[in-house]
Order: structure tokens, then sequence, then C-alpha cells
């Protein structure tokens, strides 16, 4: 039970920076999800907690005492593996009592910890059996269980559900957050899957090539994305950008306009911006009256569509010439998503309009948010400000 | 070969032979095969049959002459072996030698299997070549200051300066002689068997060990040599065989030939040499009694042996 | 679990423990720090017992009666050893080089005698170990125990390969030396005294022995060939013997050539079974020609241990460069 801090953490490798200059600071008790892509550096930043790895410049600190050069059995730390990493030569019972053993407790106390561990993740009667006489959900359930015996100050989860299969995952995910509100342990979590991120955590700390881009409650990184990245990463499908410039009267791109006031969401005319807006933000024209915001009718005409069963994902080419590329989906495309029963076709002229109420502005150059919501500008310097000062320091 | 039965009608066994092998060639394979198979067998087997002949044989028949199967049979010689040279105390020293040599190269490369099968490290590579190189001289390239150092005649000296450090005790004729150049000589090997099996355990399960309690010597210890069981009883069977098979710094080192002075193997068979030049039935009696331990091994160990050869010498 | 917290934060934070400094010490090094702690006693023992006797010997063979009057001479040492100059220290008549290119000269000639020795060998082991490889490389029934046939005089100590040979050879009982000596092959009398019978008997002992280290190589290189590259081959009508020479001996050929290059420096090791089964003085190995001078002549015995130790260097930097090019 405990906080974890991480002062400018930075850890380079001969050629490359793993982690730069990383500030995070983890309150006690909370379920924080380190997510980005593979390579990111989030693994690397959970190792430097474990202390698996020696940061090359930086303070962590776990409580209130700074542990950047103990090594890791100092820390009060306890970890779950992507690759689950149970002692094959050893029985379930050893495998979840190799720390309390290690730690000279007596056998009393470690078959009485070791039971209630096992009950907990619900192994009773599964003791005597060898790892590899178990599923793949029941190892998870033991490196789990071997991580919980010790009552560690904080958990560390590095992917642990990856090599599960998406039932089991599922079905786990709530079982960790189950734990989580019963322990009341810090617990990091790193994972590359977004949606993982966005269910279970408190806090999602959004990493990408060694630097934290944000880190906010998930809705806050979902409605108010500190930067492009960010926009692009969390949420499923990904965010609809267009790149173009502002002029007196708002937005203007090859694609489409967007009108309004650039004085009142702080940009000028003239400059390059990025306008980001989510599928389920793109409306077809003739349901413009639910929506509260709407902006002028673009004109696109239906490329392809993907029926997902609760909705349909609608491919939208807005620029006559343009040929379908999904790898530049910026480039005069918009994903919609529609609900199942809307009646939209392959190959039709249609018109759409955006809620300009969920309509992000980004700088083209820095690629950091200027403005989400093209609506009402004071909104902003309430919420995002908040968030702004969670990534910042 | 389902269509033989049809070719029953030639004349001699001969010419049916020859022409089923014509039209079916896997046939003539086959028999090839047979005879490398035979051939091979006998001529690795042939020698150990004709030291039973001699053996069994009472030894002024085999001065009368001898032809290939035993005249008589003379299991006495076989007692007589222990009662003219004390054959077990040499083999004990064989034993003990290469047990100790065992443990000693066990420890050390385990350790030096681990950092070059788990760490990155500027140099890894260049060590592993030194290592690999210093695995291909012969023993004579050594051999010529250890012998002066270690009958305490000759003082460690930095080469090409009069510096001298200091003279070691005389360890001729002790344990020490022998194991110290054992454990350089048959080092490598097993650095390069655990290196291979240490290498595979996943890191995983280190870290696991780490973060649930045990330094990174304590992951070794408990995790990685356990989990590589296989790969170190690899290293310690050829390790063993290795030594125990030694001929240079056994028979250089323990000068008398003197089991008192920890003469081996080696000294126990040249003493009937030189002391009973002609009891050739004894010969033979104790040269199957010193093969028996290692016969056993490999037959025990088959696998391990074939694996950690291959392992060992086509590193890459 | 709230009752376990005070005893968990005491051992969860390592406290205590009079080694806990070293620990400590020795845990926080950094990668190649560690490394090179734990490689410290390789590096002592082969130091010692290695690369300090390898300089020392090259120091050695530079210094006129270096111990009890030591005088730098340089390479005299070497130039004597190679113009004949130190022949007198080798025991018996034997040379370093062959006196002249007669046969009874080569054979006297240490130099010469471990290069036929080394050559004869590696060739038929090669040949042999070939045959013995493709023989397991076969699924048959006693596999088990046909490897076990062939691996066991590889396992065989040399005194008793040696005792075993001399058995076989021996004029008086031997069954093998008259039946080679009415083939003109080996000397029918004092066989073991004979230089050209010893060395063919010695030849004869090292390929039974060392054959199936061959082999084994052999085998690991046939077993790593894809398996549906024959299926491949029968598809296109290739006979057995097709295969053998289109696939199976290609693939296997580098294996056969590092296999060879590994067995060339072990066999000018040569000294334990010519000691055994023979006399030094008969067969003069560059090994024999050191331990007959270790301790007497010591420039002399270090002189021809550097000059072996030289050859055996130039074979290994072509093993060490082919082990670099496949990247170590």
């Amino acid at each position: 039970m405990a906080r974890v801090k991480l002062e400018h953490v930075t850890k380079r490798y001969e050629d490359v920076t793993a982690v730069d200059d990383m500030n995070l600071d983890i309150r006690d008790g909370e379920f924080v999800c380190l997510v980005g892509p593979s390579g990111c550096g989030k693994s690397t930043t959970m190792e430097t907690i474990a202390g698996l790895t020696l940061p090359t410049e930086g303070e962590v600190w776990i409580g209130d005492r700074e542990v950047t050069r103990l090594p890791p059995k100092d820390r009060g730390v306890a970890m779950v593996f992507q690759n689950i990493a149970l002692f094959p030569h050893m029985n379930v019972k050893d495998n979840i009592s190799f720390g309390l053993r290690l730690r000279k407790y007596d056998s009393e106390e470690i078959d009485r910890r070791v039971e209630r561990a096992s009950d907990i993740v619900q192994l009773e009667g599964m003791l005597e059996r060898m790892p590899d006489e178990m599923s793949g959900g029941q190892r998870q359930r033991v490196a789990i269980a071997r991580a919980i015996v010790r009552n560690p100050d904080v958990f560390l989860m590095d992917e642990p559900l990856a090599n599960l299969d998406a039932k089991l995952r599922v079905h786990m995910r709530t079982e960790l957050q189950r734990l989580h509100k019963e322990l009341e342990t810090t617990i990091i979590y790193v994972t590359h899957d977004q949606a993982e991120a966005m269910t279970m955590s408190d806090r999602i700390a959004v990493i990408d090539s060694g630097e934290l881009q944000q880190i906010d409650p998930p809705l806050v990184c979902y409605n108010e994305p500190a930067n492009l990245f960010v926009a692009g990463f969390i949420g499923s499908p990904s965010m609809n950008f267009t790149t173009g410039d502002v002029t007196e009267s708002g937005f203007t791109s090859d694609s489409f306009d967007i009108e309004f006031d650039p004085a009142r969401m702080g940009v000028s005319p003239g400059d390059h911006v990025t306008l980001g807006v989510r599928p389920e933000d793109v409306y077809p024209v003739d349901q413009r009256e639910s929506v509260g915001h709407p902006s002028m009718r673009i004109d696109a005409r239906t490329d392809v569509t993907e029926p997902m069963g609760d909705e349909i994902f609608v491919y939208l080419v807005t620029q006559e010439d343009i040929e379908m590329d999904f790898e530049a989906a910026e480039a005069g495309q918009l994903l919609m998503s529609v609900s199942p029963d809307s009646d939209v076709d392959v190959d039709q002229d249609i018109q759409v309009v955006l809620d300009r109420a969920k309509i992000h502005l980004f700088d083209s150059e820095t690629g950091d948010a200027i403005q989400h919501g093209l609506v009402n500008p004071t909104s902003r310097d309430s919420t995002t400000e908040e968030a702004e000062a969670g990534s910042d320091d | 070969m389902a269509t033989e039965s049809d070719s029953k009608t030639s004349d001699g066994p001969l010419n049916r032979w020859a022409s089923r092998s014509i039209r079916n060639p896997e046939r003539t394979y086959r028999a090839m095969f047979y005879v490398a198979a035979i051939f091979f067998i006998v001529t690795t087997m042939f020698p150990f049959y004709w030291l039973i002949v001699l053996a069994l044989t009472p030894n002024n028949e085999i001065l009368n002459g001898i032809g290939l199967v035993p005249e008589g049979f003379n299991v006495y010689a076989f007692v007589e072996v222990f009662q003219q040279v004390p054959f077990h105390f040499y083999m004990l020293n064989s034993f003990i030698l290469a047990t100790v040599t065992t443990v000693i190269v066990l420890f050390i490369a385990s350790f030096a299997g681990y950092v070059f099968g788990r760490l990155e490290f500027p140099g890894r590579g260049v060590l592993m070549l030194l290592i690999l190189a210093i695995s291909y001289f012969p023993p004579a390239a050594f051999v010529v200051p250890l012998f002066d150092i270690f009958t305490g005649n000759s003082p460690i000296v930095v080469p090409f300066t009069e510096i001298a450090l200091f003279t070691p005790p005389r360890l001729i004729n002790t344990p020490a002689a022998m194991v110290l150049p054992f454990s350089a000589l048959f080092l490598p090997l097993s650095i390069f068997v655990l290196t291979t099996f240490y290498g595979q355990i996943p890191d995983g399960l280190e870290d696991a060990a780490r973060v649930e309690g045990t330094t990174r010597i304590g992951a070794l210890f408990r995790v990685i040599i356990p989990l590589s069981a296989p790969g170190v009883a690899t290293a310690g069977v050829l390790t063993f065989i290795s030594v125990y098979n030694e001929y240079f710094f056994s028979q250089i080192m323990a000068l008398g030939n003197d089991y008192t002075q920890w003469s081996p193997l080696v000294g126990g068979i040249l003493s009937y040499q030189t002391q009973y030049t002609t009891s050739f039935n004894l010969f033979a009696a104790a040269s199957i009694i010193g093969v028996l331990p290692v016969a056993i091994l490999v037959i025990v160990a088959q696998e391990r042996i074939v694996s950690g050869l291959t392992a060992g010498a086509l590193k890459e | 679990m709230s009752t376990d917290t005070a005893a968990d934060r005491r051992r969860e934070s390592g406290s205590g423990g009079a080694l806990s400094g070293v620990t400590r010490w020795v845990e926080n090094l950094g990668e190649t720090a560690f490394a090179y702690l734990l490689l410290t006693p390789v590096f002592v023992i082969l130091g010692a017992i290695a690369f300090y006797p390898l300089l020392r010997t090259l120091e050695l063979s530079m210094f006129a009666d270096p111990y009890t009057d030591p005088q730098f001479i340089g390479l005299e040492n070497y130039v004597a050893l190679f113009d004949g100059g130190l022949n007198g220290f080798l025991p018996g008549t034997t040379t370093f080089l062959p006196s002249s290119l007669s046969l009874t000269a080569i054979l006297r000639s240490s130099l010469m005698v471990t290069l036929i020795f080394t050559a004869v060998t590696v060739l038929f082991e090669t040949v042999i170990g070939l045959g013995q490889a493709l023989v397991l490389d076969q699924d048959f029934r006693g596999r088990r125990w046909v490897r076990v046939a062939i691996i066991i005089p590889w396992a065989v100590p040399i005194v008793i390969q040696g005792m075993i040979f001399l058995l076989m050879f021996q004029p008086n009982i031997g069954f093998a030396t008259p039946f080679l000596a009415d083939l003109g092959i080996i000397e029918g009398t004092n066989t073991l005294n004979d230089p050209w019978s010893s060395l063919f008997i010695v030849m004869i002992a090292d390929i039974w022995k060392t054959s199936a280290f061959m082999a084994l190589l052999i085998l690991a290189g046939l077993q790593s060939i894809d398996r549906s590259l024959y299926n491949v081959a029968k598809v296109a009508g290739a006979s057995k013997w097709q295969q053998f020479k289109l696939i199976t001996f290609p693939l296997v050929l580098p294996t056969i050539g590092v296999a060879i290059l590994f067995r060339t420096v072990a066999a000018m090791r040569v000294y334990g079974v010519i000691d055994t089964t023979s006399k030094c003085e008969v067969v003069p190995s560059l090994s024999c020609m050191v331990v007959a001078n270790l301790g007497i002549n010591t420039e002399v015995a270090a002189v021809i241990a550097f000059v072996t130790a030289i050859i055996i260097a130039a074979v290994v930097s072509v093993i060490i460069y082919q082990q670099y090019r496949e990247g170590f």
C-alpha cells in the first residue's frame, strides 16, 4: 500500500533512449495502466519500478523510500509477467510460497497465507499440481496468487493477460478489478491494448517513444486527449484527422470546411491545424436533428461498410479524386459509425455533419491539443487545464 | 519391399537376390546399410572381445601362442589384478580427481555459462572466442613452465622481466598438480554446454525470482541451474569422462606411478607394463576393469554425451 | 491481511544480515561489471594454467640455460631447432626436421611424423565417421545400442586404448601382427620398436578411438537437414545415391569442414597412445619431444612446445575466422 513516484527517470541504452525523462506520481491504492504501442518504453518503465532495470538518471520512490538503487527483492513489489513465468520445477504451492520461503517465514504462516491467496484466486485443491498440468487461465491465477501472498506494497503487471485467449482475457479483466477492490493495493499495469486500459484503470498513462504523453482518467484521455498521439491511440476505431488551415471564418481543408470564430478557439487565421473527430461524432445528414451542434453539410461518397452488429462503420471519401487508402486515413477520408438500422449502401453519394461539440483542434506542428469542442470554449478552461496539470509536472 | 513375393520363380538364391535387387534398389540399400552397420559394430567392439580373450586365457597359454578364442576360463585374473598392484587405489585416485575437477568445473562454468548465455555486455564475443581458442591448444604448450613450477624448483616470474613473484609449494605428486590443469583444460567445453542451456531459460523466470526475493546469483542457483539440470548433467558427465581418460598431465604430474602419490588409472595400468612385462592376461584384465566405469556411463548417459559433444564442438 | 503488514515490511525491505553489504554491492553492479565479476574465476584459472604458461614458454624458449645461468639469446634456439642443432637433445636418433628425404629419415623427424599422423588419421576418421553417421542417421530397431557400440571407443581412457593395441600387435601374442606382416605392411618381429610399424599401429589406434567423435559431429549436421528436402527429391525421382550426392553431402559439407579443423588440432597433440603402445624414440611426435626434455633441457622443451603452439595457432585462427564469419 504505497504511492509510487518516478522523478525524471531516463533509461538510455547504447544507442536508444528507452525511457525519456519520465515523471509519474501514482497514488496509494490506485490502478494505473501504462499503455502505448510496442517498443514505446512502457515495459522498461515498469522494470525500473521493479528494479529489474536500473535507470540511467532519475529517482524511483515507493512509499516514503527512495528505491532507485535497491535490488528488486527489497522493494516490496510483486510482479505478474506476460509469459506467466511460473517455475516449471515447482508445484503450485511451492510457486506461490517461493517468496515467503526466501524470506524465511515459518511453515505454518506459509500454509496460512498460501491457503488464503489460493482462496482469493479460486485455486482450491490444485496446490499439488505442476504448472504444466494446468490451463493457461489456471497458471495465470497461480502467478497472481504468488504476487498477492507476500502482501506487497505495489503490484506490477506486465501484460498479464496477453497470452490468454480472448474470452478468458475478458473474464480475467473483471477478476483483476475485483481483486483490486478487495486488496486496495496500488496496481501498475502495462498493456498495449487501449481497451484493456480503458476498462480497468483509475488513470491511464499513455506513453510513446519513451515519453509520457498524458496521464488522466480513461474518459478524460478519451474526451480531451492531450495531443495527436493520444487522440489517435485511445479509442477504437481511431479518431479521424484532417489537416488544414485556420481562416477568418473557421477551418478549411481539401475535404471540408468547419465554421467557428478563430479568436474564441485560441487560434488565429493562417495557423496550420489538424482537426480531429471520432467516428461516432459523424452523422448522416438525416440524423442532424439529434445532434446538438451540427456542422455544415459535407459532401461525401460511401466506399466500404463494415457491419459490426451493434454499429456499422462506414468509410467515406470526401474528395472526388482520392484513392482509398487505409494507411493515410486523414487524406480525404472519414470514418463514420452509425447505428445498425441506418440505411447506408456502398458507392452512394451522401451528406454528413460533424458534432461541433466533439471536434478537436490540434497544432499540426507540435501535435498538441488546442481546443476540445468548438461550441463552448469556456469548458476547456475547467477540465483541460486539470488534465494538462496532471501530465506536465 | 511389398512386391518381392512375385519373384520366387528364379533359380539359385543368388540369382533371385540379384534380380530382386535390380528391380527394387531399396533392397540393395537396405543390404548395404546392414553390412555397414555390422562392419562398424565389429570393428569398434572387437578390441574389447580381444581383451576378454586374453584376460580369460592363463598367461602361459598366451605366451604359447593364442588364437581368436579364449583357451581356458581363468576368472582368477580379475582377482590377481588387485593383488599384484593395488589397482583399486589407482582407480579411487582417478575417481577422486575426476569428481573434484567436475565440481570445480561445474561451479566456475555455471557462472560463465550464465554470463555468456544471459547477459549482454561489451567484449562478450571476444571473450568467448578467447576461451574457444585456449581449448584448442595442446597441453604440451602449457606444460613446460607448469612442470617447473609444480616441482617447486622455479618461482612464478612475470614473463619477460626478472621479477620473481613467489615460489609456490611443491605441488607435484599432489591432487592439485592434476586438478588445476584438468580444470583449465576441460572448462571451455562445460562453459559452452552450459551457455547453450542457461541461455534457453526464459527471461521472465529469472525476473520473477528476483522480484520474489532472490538476488541475481540467487536466481541462478534457485531457478536457472535446477531448470537446466540436463545441461548440468551433460557438462558433468563429459568432464568426468574427460578427466578419467586424460593421459598427459595424469602421467607427468604423478612422477612415480605410485598410488600413494595420487597416481591415477594411467599409473596403475603403466605399472603393470613396467613391473610385470609379460603378464598379458593381467594387462587385459586391468584394462577391462578400467574401462567398465566409463562404459557404464556411456550406456546410461549416451543422449547427454551426444548432445553435449555436438553442442560444445559445433558452437555457433 | 492488515495484521501481517508490520512483519512483512521488515522482511520485504531486506534489512539486516551481515552479508547484505556485499550482496547489495554485487546486486547493484551494472550488467557489464556483473558479467566480468562472474567471469573472474574463469580468467584466474585460465590465466594461471594457460595464458601465463604460454607466455612463459615463449620467454623460456629465448634463453640458454634459463634456470642455472640464464642468457637471453633471442631466436637462436629456434634457429638451432630448424638447422638440427638441437637434435642431440631429442631422444634416441630422432630429429626435428628430416635429415634427408628418405622414408627412414622422415620417420625420424618429429615434425613430419606429427604431420603424417595428423593427415592420415583425420582423413580416415572423416571417411569412417561419415559412414558411421550415415548409419546412425537411419531409423532402425536397436539404434540405441548401435550408437553405444560406436561411441564407446571415444570414452576409452587413452592408457587403455594404448594397452589394447599393444596387446593386439605385440608380436609374441597379438593375432594381428603375423597377418599384417605376411601382407608386408608391418614388421613381423620387434614390431613395436620399428618406426613405420609403430606409427601404423598408433594411427590405427587413433582412428579406432576417434572416428566416433567425428561421427557425432557429422550426425549433428545430418540431423539438421530439413527432411522435407528428401520428399521433394523423391517426388522428382532422385535415387538414394542421387539424394546423397545432391542433398545430403553438400548440406553436411560445412559441418565436415568444421569437424576436420577441430580434429586436426586435436590430432597434433598425440602423445599418450604412443607412450603406452610404443615409445617416443620410435614414434617421435612433437608432444613426445616436449615431454622428453621436461625438467631437463627446459629451453629445448619450451622451443618445441612453442613451435607446436604456433602451428596449432595457425589452424585455430582459421577456425576462429570461420566462427567469426558465422557470427559468434
